[in-house]
C-alpha cells in the first residue's frame, strides 16, 4: 500500500483514517492519542512533544506520523521483552532498517542502551528509534509505553520495532547532530558500564565524580562527551546525589570510552541551525531530546527544517542522549 | 571494488593497525566497536570475526562511505 501522507503532525482522525487505508505507519503520541487508533500495520510510543514546522510543540491530541515510504518492500511489526532484545536483529531485514522504540527506564531500556553495541547485527543492522516518556510533570506517575499496532498490545516493559526491508536501490543512512563538543581537558575513564556511577578516573586518578562535579561548580544541563574514533556520542546527567555520592545517568557509560565534559552551548536554537544548515534533502524520519527542548527553551522554536517527537532518549545504532537522529533514505545503483 | 575479505586489509583495519579517519558515526561506531572487541579478546578467532564483520560492514555501505572505501583501498 502506497504511503499517501509525509512525515508530519496529524489529528487522530487522520491517523485513524489512514491506517484504515492500510498505511504502514511509525507514531509517536501520547498514551491517550495513541489508544484510540485501531488495529493495523503500525507501531508506536508514547511522547506530547514534537518538532514541528512551526517550531517545538506539547500536544496531547495529535500524533506524529511517519509512513513507511511506498518504495519499501516487506513490513513487519514486532514487539521484544527484554530477554528477546537479541532478536531484533535476526528479525530485521538483510537490506533495509528498524524502527524501534523503548519504553523509559525499564528493564528494556537498560539492557538495549548496555548490551546493543554488543549484539550480532550491531551497525549492519540499522536500528533507529526513540525512548518513550510521558509529559514532564507526569514523570514518575505515568508509565511511558509502547504500542504494537498489528496485535493491539499497549506494553510498558517491552520493545516495538518495525522492520521495514527496502528496496534493492535504497539504503538507510543514520546521522547523528550533536550540537555539544569537549571542553577538553583531563579524559574521564570508568572501569563498568553502567547508568549509576560512583567512581571514575580522571587523568588517571580516582575520583569520585558527584564529588568532583560539586567541587567544580560542573553544569549537569551539558552532557558527558564520549570519543568515539572521533564522533562524539553522549552521556546526558539524570541526577547528581551528594549526600550518597552517586551520579545517575540517562545512558550508561562504557570503560574503555574517554569522555570530557561538554562546552557549554548558549543558544540551542542557532546551534542545530547551524549544524543541519547546507542540508540538501529532509530526512526521511528524525527525532531530538526532550533534555534539549527543555534546557534550550525549544517550544515555538525550529530546529533547521528537521522534524519528529521529543524523546526521553534516541536511537541510532545505540541508545544516545541529548542528540539529534536523522534517518535518510539515499539512492545506490 | 572492495578487496576479498581474507584480503590482510581488513585485519589491519578490524586491530586499528590500519586507522580510518571518518566524520560518519556510523563507521566510528565500527572501528570504536572493534577496539573494544580486540582489547578485550586477541584471539586470532575474534581477529578474523572482526576482520568478516567490517568486510561486511564496507560491503553493505559501499555506496555510503567512498571516502572511508578511499582509504581501504590505499
Amino acid at each position: 500500500m502506497p504511503a499517501t501522507i509525509s512525515p508530519t503532525l496529524q489529528s487522530i482522525s487522520e491517523v485513524q483514517a489512514a491506517i484504515a487505508a492500510g498505511e504502514r505507519l511509525f507514531l509517536a503520541g501520547s498514551r491517550s492519542a495513541l489508544s484510540q487508533l485501531p488495529r493495523g500495520n503500525w507501531v508506536g510510543g508514547t511522547i506530547s512533544y514534537f518538532m514541528t514546522g512551526e517550531g517545538g510543540l506539547h500536544a496531547e491530541d495529535r500524533v506524529f506520523v511517519t509512513p513507511v515510504p511506498d518504495f519499501a518492500h516487506e513490513v513487519l511489526a514486532e514487539d521484544y521483552s527484554a530477554q528477546e532484545l537479541a532478536q531484533i536483529y535476526r528479525d530485521a531485514p538483510a537490506h533495509g532498517f528498524t524502527f524501534l522504540v523503548l519504553p523509559a527506564g525499564t528493564q528494556v531500556h537498560r539492557l538495549f542502551a548496555e548490551q546493543a553495541p554488543f549484539f550480532d547485527g550491531f551497525l549492519v543492522r540499522p536500528v533507529v528509534g526513540w525512548v518513550t516518556g510521558v509529559p514532564v510533570d507526569r514523570i514518575g506517575l505515568d508509565a511511558p509505553a509502547v504500542f504494537n499496532g498489528r496485535t493491539g498490545a499497549v506494553m510498558e516493559d517491552r520493545g516495538a520495532a518495525l522492520h521495514v526491508q527496502l528496496a534493492p536501490n535504497k539504503i538507510a543512512d543514520l546521522d547523528i547532530v550533536n550540537i555539544f563538543e569537549s571542553a577538553g581537558g583531563e579524559a574521564i575513564r570508568f572501569d563498568e558500564t553502567g547508568f549509576r556511577v560512583t567512581q571514575c578516573r580522571i587523568g588517571g586518578k580516582v575520583v569520585n565524580l558527584a564529588d568532583y562535579i560539586a567541587e567544580h561548580g560542573i553544569s549537569t544541563e551539558f552532557p558527558l562527551v564520549g570519543d568515539y574514533n572521533g564522533s562524539s556520542i553522549n552521556v546526558s546527567f539524570q541526577k547528581v546525589d551528594p549526600v550518597a555520592r552517586t551520579v545517575d545517568l540517562y545512558a550508561p557509560v562504557f570503560p574503555g570510552v574517554d569522555y570530557r565534559f561538554a562546552k557549554p552551548v548558549e543558544n540551542y536554537e542557532d546551534a542545530f541551525v547551524r549544524q543541519t544548515a547546507g542540508e540538501n534533502f529532509a530526512p526521511y524520519f528524525a527525532c531530538n531530546c526532550i533534555l534539549n527542548y527543555l534546557y534550550g527553551r525549544l517550544e515555538g522554536k525550529k530546529t533547521g527544517c528537521v522534524t519528529g517527537p521529543i524523546t526521553f532518549g534516541e536511537i541510532a545504532h545505540q541508545l544516545l542522549n541529548q542528540t539529534m537522529v536523522r534517518l535518510y533514505l539515499r539512492d545506490i545503483g | 571494488m572492495l578487496p576479498d575479505p581474507s584480503h590482510p586489509v581488513w585485519e589491519q583495519i578490524a586491530i586499528g593497525k590500519k586507522p580510518l579517519e571518518s566524520r560518519k558515526p556510523t563507521v566510528n561506531l565500527l572501528i570504536h566497536s572493534n577496539k573494544m572487541s580486540y582489547e578485550r579478546d586477541q584471539s586470532q578467532a575474534n581477529v578474523r570475526l572482526l576482520a568478516e564483520k567490517t568486510h561486511h560492514f564496507f560491503r553493505q555501505y559501499e555506496a555510503l562511505f567512498p571516502a572511508e572505501i578511499a582509504q581501504i583501498l590505499q
